[in-house]
């Protein structure tokens, strides 16, 4: 069982607009239309996860995990203040869904905030590995740093995948 | 928005009026009777949604509240895949368990969600005097957190707490547990609660 994280390490529930930065796993749950992106340091075997919601903050500084506006300069920086360079890191992200066809007049949240991901990473040159985005199904995903930064997701029907 | 004792009870009442009427429907259309728990009002945190919710596979048919309000938030009829399998089932008379949902099933459980809510919905303005019109049914059979997280993610940049309201309804003949959730954005909660403060106070 290579996957299973050690007795001693306790796997950390990422919630909405929370994010973690360390070497243990970490995950989050049911992702819908948010998203849950990972950026990983192959050299110091660390990495960090957010559990992002909406694409844009407005200005609103309180819950920087929440919008992929701040999330993404946060964790950098907090990878950087764990001695990480920027030319280290790597990212993958999953969830991005839209779990309910009609709304009327609401745009596609879960669309925008993997466009927002994906831009926001390219400006700050950390390359996006890989991605598994939108459709119409909810996805859980796990993040193992000690383990080569290894993604895996299950969907609700039961299929697991990795990234 | 922060609700006294006294506007919570009140909040309570309006939802044990409305899932009362949405339980009757339900009873009808199952032809067995139907019991309804008392509502329960949580005010939880966005990052928190995962310990009441979780990857639990279910139904949910989401109605947007509009009318006065345009985006007034949410009511979710929300139904655990095994018993919307027996809950359908029971209205097509069939017995299989170890299925897959198809379309069939689909059309049912929208159908259910729809007179439930508008049922629900129907009582609640008839008490206030204040319209909630449910916009078209939106269903989902997926993660639980997944489907709810995404109509939390649509009620606002601001949002970082959601009160729920739900309300248990169950039918043991044919051991279908099912709730009614309403998640008010907060001009409607504020207008909720004002209402049923007026109508206390004999105003």
């Amino acid at each position: 069982m290579p996957d299973a994280p050690n007795q001693n390490t306790q796997t950390a529930m990422i919630g909405i607009g929370e994010y973690r930065v360390g070497s243990f796993p970490m995950m989050t749950i049911g992702l819908g239309s948010c998203i849950g992106l990972t950026i990983y340091d192959d050299n110091l075997k660390i990495g960090a996860m957010v559990h992002i919601m909406l694409p844009d903050s407005a200005g609103r500084k309180d819950r920087p995990g929440k919008y992929a506006d701040t999330a993404i300069p946060l964790l950098l920086k907090e990878l950087t203040a764990l001695g990480s360079k920027n030319r280290s890191l790597v990212a993958k992200m999953a969830g991005g869904a839209c779990m309910f066809e009609y709304f009327g007049t609401n745009l596609n949240i879960g669309e925008r905030n993997s466009d927002t991901v994906r831009s926001l990473l390219k400006q700050y040159n950390i390359p996006l590995l890989r991605e598994d985005v939108g459709g119409k199904v909810g996805r859980s995903v796990t993040f193992l740093p000690s383990n080569g930064g290894k993604v895996s997701i299950r969907r609700a029907d039961g299929t697991v995948g990795e990234l | 928005m922060k609700l006294s004792t006294v506007q919570a009870d009140a909040i309570q009442e309006l939802g044990n009026i409305g899932a009362a009427h949405a339980a009757t429907t339900l009873s009808q259309m199952l032809g067995s009777s139907v019991e309804m728990s008392v509502p329960a009002i949580k005010a939880i945190d966005i990052a928190e949604l995962g310990t009441y919710m979780g990857e639990e596979p279910a139904a949910m048919v989401a109605f947007e509240l509009q009318g006065e309000i345009p985006h007034g938030g949410f009511v979710v009829f929300y139904i655990s895949r095994e018993s919307a399998i027996r809950l359908t089932n029971t209205m097509l008379g069939l017995t299989e368990m170890n299925r897959t949902m198809n379309e069939m099933d689909e059309s049912a459980l929208i159908e259910v969600g729809n007179i439930m809510v508008s049922a629900f919905l129907d009582a609640t303005a008839e008490l206030l005097g204040f319209v909630m019109l449910p916009s078209p049914p939106a269903l989902t059979v997926d993660m639980a957190h997944a489907a709810m997280s995404s109509l939390i993610a649509q009620m606002g940049v601001e949002i970082d707490e959601v009160l729920l309201f739900s309300t248990e309804l169950t039918c043991e003949e044919h051991k279908i547990d099912s709730d009614i959730i309403m998640m008010p954005e907060t001009t409607t909660l504020a207008r909720i609660v004002e209402l049923m403060e007026n109508m206390m106070k004999g105003i």
